[in-house]
This record gives C-alpha cells, structure tokens and sequence, in this order.
C-alpha cells in the first residue's frame, strides 16, 4: 500500500506551524525511519496517515484513500499506530483480551482474531502471560502489550512512536525481531525514533525532518553520513559510523558486520602498502 | 491549552490584598446574609449593591460580568421558570398555560429563589477572581487546615487539565485500533471502557509515582511547616472578620426573633 | 565510615513470593560516583527506594539485612527524615511535579516548605540550586508549560535544594529526547565534578563510563559484577545476560575473535578507547 503525501501543511490551533509543506512517497513494504529534533513535526505528519489529523493544505494518500476524508476507525484498517504511552491504551483484564481488541474492531472472523493474537504475543515474547492483567506487568512490558495490540491488527502500514524508549538491550532486541518479522511480510513500517543506532540498524530509508520540512531523505547510508546537516536537527550519527570516520573508512557502516568489513578491509590494504 | 482551572486574576486591588481567610469570611456572610436575612430584597441588593461594586474595587469588573452571565444567568434564569409554573399552592394567578398556571405566590418565590442563588454564585466568583487559589490553601495551612487536605485540593485544580488533555489522547489512541465512536448510541456506550479505563488506570499509576515525588519532599514530615511567601493578617483584616461575624450573628438573631 | 552502606539485603514485595533483592552488600564512600546497570526486572529501581528509605517504609514488604545512611538503619528513621539524607530523582519528569505550585521557584520551595526550613534560607538555597541545573529564567514558568529535560532539571532542583547526603538517580534521561538527556547529563557531570555521593541507574553505558567511580552490575536481584567502568562495561559475558553494552565493546569483541583487536588489549567501552584501539594496527591512526 503506497503512501504519497503532497505539499502538506498543519498548523495546530494554537498557531504553531508544524507542516511547512511536506511531500514524501512511501512504496509498499518500506521500512522508514523519521528523524529530527522535537517540535520538528514527525509526529504531526504520521499522525496524518491515520486521520488524527487533518491536512490544513495539502493532501494524504493511503493507498487509493485520501486520509483527510475518512474515519480514523476506517483507516485504522490500513494504519496501525503504536503510541508512545501504553498506559494510554490499556484497559482491558488480560492480554489476551486487550491484544484482541484491535483485531475484534476490524470485524475479523473468531479464527483470524485467534491467529493473529497468537502471532502477537508469540512475536512480543507474552505468550505466558496472556491470561495477566497488563497492570499486573512492568512498565517495559506494558510497552510490549501495547505493540501486540497493534500488530495483531495485521494492518498494511505501521507506525511506531519511540518504540525504544525505557526499554533494555533484551526489548530493544525484541522489537528489532517485530520490524523485521514485518519486512518479512511486506509490511510498510514508519518509525519515530532518537536512537539513532536502532534506526540505522533496523531500517534502510532516513527521512530528517527539520522544522516542518524534510530535510533529508534518502537511503540510510547516505542520510547518516550527512553529519553537519544532521546536527542541525539534532541528531548524532550512529556509534559504528562516529567510529569508523575517526579511523578514516570509506564508508557508513550501519551495523557491526559492514563496520568490521570495512575495517578489515582497511586492514588489508595498509597492510600491503604498510 | 489552559495549564489550570482558575478564575484568579492578579491585580493589586484592596481586595486582593486582603487576607484570604477574610476573603473567605466576606463570601459566606454574603451568602448566609443573602439566604437567611428575613427581608425580601435582601439578595437582589447585596448582588447589585455590594457585590458589584466591590467587583470593580477589585478592578474585576469586567470578569466579573463576563462570568457572571455566562454561567449564572442561563442556570438561575432556567430556574425561575421552572419555579414560576410549578410552584403549588399560590391564589392569583397571572397567567394559563395549558395545565400549568403562574401566580403571583409562585413568581415571588421564584424572584426569591433566584436571586439568592444568583448572589451566592456571584460570591464565590468574586472570591475566585481575586484569591489565588495556592494563597489560600497556604494562609489555612499555617492556620492548621492539614496539608494533605490542602494538597489535595490545590493539585486537583492543576492536574484536571492535564487530564483532559489525556482523555484527548486516550481518544484518539482508541480510534486508532478501530473503535468506533461516530456510530450510534450503544457503540458509543461500548466505547466507554476502553475510553474510561486507560484514563482511571493509567492515573493510578501516576498517583502512585506522584506520591513517591512528594514523599521523597518531605510531605509526611512532622517538622514544623514554614511558608515561602509570608501573607499578612493585617489588623484591618481581623477587624473586617469580626464586623461579618457580627453580621452574621445579628442575621440569625433578626431570622430567630421574628420567627 | 562509609555513607552508605547495605549488608545482606535481601527484600521481597507484599503479596509476592521472590525476592526482588539477594543478599546485596554494598558500600559507597561519600563523593564517589557509583553506577547501577542491569536488564529490566534486576531490581535496580527497589535498590534505589530501598536506599531512600521508600522501603520498607512505603511499600512495606519483607527486608532483612541493614541499610545505613551515615550510621543510621533504615528501620531507625523515619521515611520523612531518610529522604532528607537520600534525595530520590526517578524517570518520569511529568509525575514528579507535585501540581501543587504554579511557578518553578515555588515548585522548588515545596520540600523545603515541608520541612520548616525559614524563607530566608529557602531564597538563598533555590537561587543556588536554579543557578547549578541551569533553570534560573524558568522561575516564573508553570512547571507544566516545559519540555521534559527542563522538567526533569526542575525535579533534581527540587530534591538537590533539599541538600541531601546522598542523590540517587533512577534513569533520570530515559524517558527524555537527546537534548533534554543532554541538558540533565551536563549537571549530573556539575555534580559529579563537585564531589557529590551518587548512586544512578543508567542504561547509556558511554555516560556510565564518562561519569562513574563504580560500576554495580546487578542482574536477579544480586550484584554479579562490580568494578570500574572499564572492567565491567567491557566485560562481554554481561551481554549474554541482557545487559547492553556499549557498540564499541561489542564491535571490538567480534574484531577480537577474528584477531583484528591488538592482543591482550582490554575492550573499549567509549568511542575514544575504541578508536585508540583500532587504530593502533595501522590503518590512519
């Protein structure tokens, strides 16, 4: 499902101009990452491919829906969001219960619903604890229940807000499993996120926003290597790539493997003219 | 957004220099004076004669009768033609409207009814307009109100908009898993719990948070409690106090010897 | 005489049957720096409310073993008089405003308020303590129009004026964006710098390394490792335990194995150890 928005500008009712002309397409199965600076307005724009707003110019396309003319609970068919605040969401007695919901919103078949909240809480590692009250749950694990109540909706789309915040290096894994479970179904996944590490990890395309306008877009490797225009909406590059400039490699490397890849190749080379 | 519920507006009138505990004094002996006084006209005057006038003294006029006709004037009006057609009981009727009559008996209580309500309101509108609410719970405070009641309160006002601004997002997080709250009436009714909840559960935790911040302040601490900003009991204020005391007294007097 | 010091402390929540602590013994000297790491569920949070006197006090529950503060036993004192000597600061700016005040300065006031400090002392102390966390022209601001690192400064403001012997801190900048975890790092670092006793719970393993004397790894209630930052920080098997070491460690412990880490060099843990290691074997050093 294509996402194409089209020179989108929000201003919020208090004046503040969050959009400033916006305009991106996202081709089915994608896996983006928004980056920038708070108040720079990744959340104001992934909030409109859900209908939680609506453009004040400019359109949205969900596929062949244009997300300014349907219901959010229409569009939550092609869009899932995973809010930042599970606290937010969760009411429900049980996991299994509150994973349910989405899917039993979307009219799903009792056997659909059964499969999908299997598939969530297998996915999310709460498979014991699906008869647990989510209250009964750390707050690190609350976050999870509220990833599995979205990704059982099986939705084209999802968005994540800072899935990683508070999580340890075990849930930040976990989560990397998620998104990549998703590529591995086609789905498109869009994510806010400041970790900068697990965006260059888990994700091939950076979108910088800065401002109310992309001021970056393109594939990680080039996006992350764009350091002073980073550094504007504040983002530090990744831990590898800080390394591998330092010591003078040629490329951005986004994960352990290429940094050792280039570095042994590196290696090699000053060898022979060492 | 507003970050709290009040009324307060600073200015540096006498009445906002005034102790809140007299503050407190002169809105309930307006409204005892305005309930009990055994003189018809009693309320209509202390709203006109005493309570306006000391509006503009505070130099809130303008809020005042702002205030004033958006929330009191729908409700009291409301009530005087409620009281007007279905009081029982009166002789000379005015007016016939079908089965239900005005007479002259149901108007005057009406006109009664309404203007005592109406100088109560305008009362505590007053004091709100020209007290801050943390200058209040502070005065009383020293004056051994207990500090968890006074807490309670003052948090109260500053944290319902907070919660508003939550329910608002609680909304939309449930839209977003597909709840329908546009259809219908008993959708909408289904939609309460998943509304609801959220909002209930997710405040216990904070208050459970909230109250390891404040502990961890010393709340529970026996220590002697001191105030960071002194505010003054002026003689001017015990001797108000005691002239609304005395007013106080006398209405009940007056109400008990002519009974 | 150490200022803080835990013996056999082993404590198990009401209504639960495992114990969340096991027989954890720790001493910190008064001006040393100690960080805690762990994977979620290690009990580093019941560490911290044990140690600010939140337990048992708060949560009641079962404790054996002794928590001393400056000589004192948690059982000795009371909640109000421990937190005077153990300041708590935890992750969540927004619940640790108290709603109770409507400007900053006052916000700040309200633990001195509490415990019958004179206002001329409270204008002096909450000058002070704006000037160190960087918050003085946030003073009139209501504590609810700021963003979440100024927050979280207006909450370790508020405990810091309070003077206590000990500050611990439970993951102050998880909950907070880059700038705002920034903006508290730089005066957790003031604070380090002027001798403060700290005990903080941390996740960011290079601000762990950057700041710590001490490094306690706990993991199922019980201290597994403990040492300097780069004993511990480096130690990989910890990763295999879930905790999250840096990218560096990780990084040069694969390069190791496959002998492109100069031999018996220990593993990095910050980006200048890193590259101090790597570009020891040629390349452009």
């Amino acid at each position: 499902m294509k996402i194409v928005v089209d020179a989108l500008h929000f201003t919020y009712p208090s004046g503040v101009e969050a959009l400033r002309g916006v305009s991106l397409t996202i081709e089915p199965g994608e896996q983006v990452a928004l980056v920038g600076q708070n108040g720079s307005g990744k959340t104001t724009l992934v909030k409109h491919l859900n209908g939680l707003l609506r453009p004040t110019q400019g359109r949205v396309w969900v596929g062949d829906w244009d997300a300014a003319q349907m219901p959010v609970a229409k569009l939550a068919r092609r869009v899932g969001y995973v809010f930042q605040n599970p606290d937010e969401q969760l009411f429900s007695r049980s996991v299994g219960a509150e994973v349910a919901f989405g899917p039993r919103n979307l009219g799903f078949s009792a056997d659909r619903i059964a499969k999908q909240v299997a598939w969530a809480l297998e996915m999310t590692a709460l498979t014991a604890h699906k008869d647990t009250n989510p209250y009964d749950l750390s707050p690190t694990w609350r976050k999870m229940v509220a990833l599995a109540a979205v990704i059982a909706m099986d939705t084209p789309i999802v968005v994540f807000d800072e899935p990683t915040t508070g999580q340890d290096a075990a849930g930040v894994a976990r989560i990397a499993r998620v998104i990549a479970a998703l590529r591995a179904k086609g789905r498109t996944v869009i994510t806010i996120t400041h970790d900068i590490d697990f965006c260059a990890e888990n994700f091939e395309r950076v979108i910088a926003l800065a401002q109310g306008q992309v001021l970056l877009d393109g594939p990680a490797r080039e996006v992350l290597a764009q350091e002073e225009a980073l550094a504007r909406t504040y983002v530090d590059p990744p831990q590898l790539a800080r390394l591998a400039k330092q010591l003078g490699l040629p490329v951005v490397p986004l994960n352990q493997e290429e940094f050792l890849a280039a570095y042994r190749q590196s290696q090699k080379l000053s060898n022979l003219h060492g | 957004m507003h970050e709290r519920l009040s009324f307060y507006i600073p200015r540096s009138s006498t009445l906002h220099q005034l102790n809140p505990l007299t503050k407190v004094t002169l809105t309930f002996t307006l409204i005892i004076l305005a309930f009990f006084s055994p003189w018809y006209w009693t309320a209509p005057l202390l709203a006109v004669g005493v309570i306006l006038p000391l509006s503009a003294l505070g130099q809130v006029l303008r809020p005042y009768l702002s205030a004033a006709a958006r929330l009191v004037l729908p409700a009291v009006a409301f009530i005087f033609v409620m009281q007007s057609l279905f009081l029982p009981g009166g002789q000379t009727v005015l007016v016939r409207l079908w089965l239900l009559e005005v007479t002259v008996e149901s108007l005057s209580a009406a006109f009664l009814t309404t203007t005592r309500i109406f100088a109560m309101v305008s009362a505590f509108i007053l004091f709100l307009l020209t007290t801050h609410p943390s200058h209040l719970m502070s005065d009383l405070t020293r004056r051994k109100l207990p500090a968890a009641f006074a807490y309670v309160i003052i948090s109260t006002l500053q944290i319902i908009p907070q919660m508003q601004a939550k329910a608002q997002t609680i909304m939309d997080a449930q839209r977003a898993r597909g709840l329908d709250t546009e259809s219908g009436f008993i959708r909408r009714v289904q939609a309460l719990t998943p509304l609801v909840g959220p909002l209930v559960f997710g405040s216990l935790v904070e208050v459970e948070e909230r109250a390891i911040a404040i502990e961890a302040r010393g709340f529970s601490s026996t220590r002697p409690k001191t105030s960071l900003h002194e505010i003054p009991d002026t003689p001017r204020d015990r001797a108000i106090r005691w002239v609304l005391l005395a007013l106080i007294v006398l209405t009940f007097a007056s109400k008990l010897w002519l009974s | 005489m150490a200022v803080l010091n835990l013996r056999n402390v082993t404590y198990t929540y009401p209504l639960t049957d495992a114990p969340v602590l096991k027989n954890v013994s720790l001493q910190v000297e008064e001006g040393e720096f100690v960080a805690v790491i762990g994977p979620n569920g290690a009990g580093k949070s019941t560490l911290c409310y044990a140690i600010a006197g939140f337990i048992p006090h708060f949560y009641k529950g079962e404790l054996t073993g002794t928590v001393e503060v400056e000589g004192v036993d948690v059982r000795q004192t009371t909640l109000s008089e421990r937190v005077l000597q153990a300041g708590l600061v935890f992750q969540n700016p927004f619940s640790q405003i108290t709603g109770a005040k409507y400007t900053v300065y006052e916000e700040i006031a309200f633990g001195l308020e509490n415990t019958g400090v004179p206002p001329d002392e409270m204008h002096r102390r909450i000058g002070q303590v704006m000037r160190l966390t960087g918050i003085t022209d946030l003073a009139e601001r209501s504590p609810y129009a700021l963003s979440g690192g100024q927050q979280q400064r207006v909450a370790l403001a508020s405990i810091l004026v309070m003077e206590p012997k000990i500050l611990v801190l439970d993951e102050p900048t998880s909950q907070l964006d880059p700038i705002g975890a920034r903006e508290v790092f730089a005066v957790i670092k003031a604070l380090s710098e002027q001798g403060r006793t700290v005990v903080m719970v941390e996740h960011k393993v290079e601000w762990v390394a950057a700041f710590a004397d001490r490094v306690i790894a706990l993991d199922g209630g019980e201290i597994v490792l403990e040492g300097t930052p780069r004993q511990v920080l480096s130690a990989v098997e910890l990763a295999g335990r879930g905790f999250g070491l840096s990218r560096y460690t990780l990084a040069a412990h694969e390069a190791e194995k496959q002998g492109l880490w100069p031999r018996g060099e220990p593993l990095p843990v910050t980006l200048a150890e890193a590259v101090a290691g790597f570009g020891r074997r040629g390349g452009k050093a």
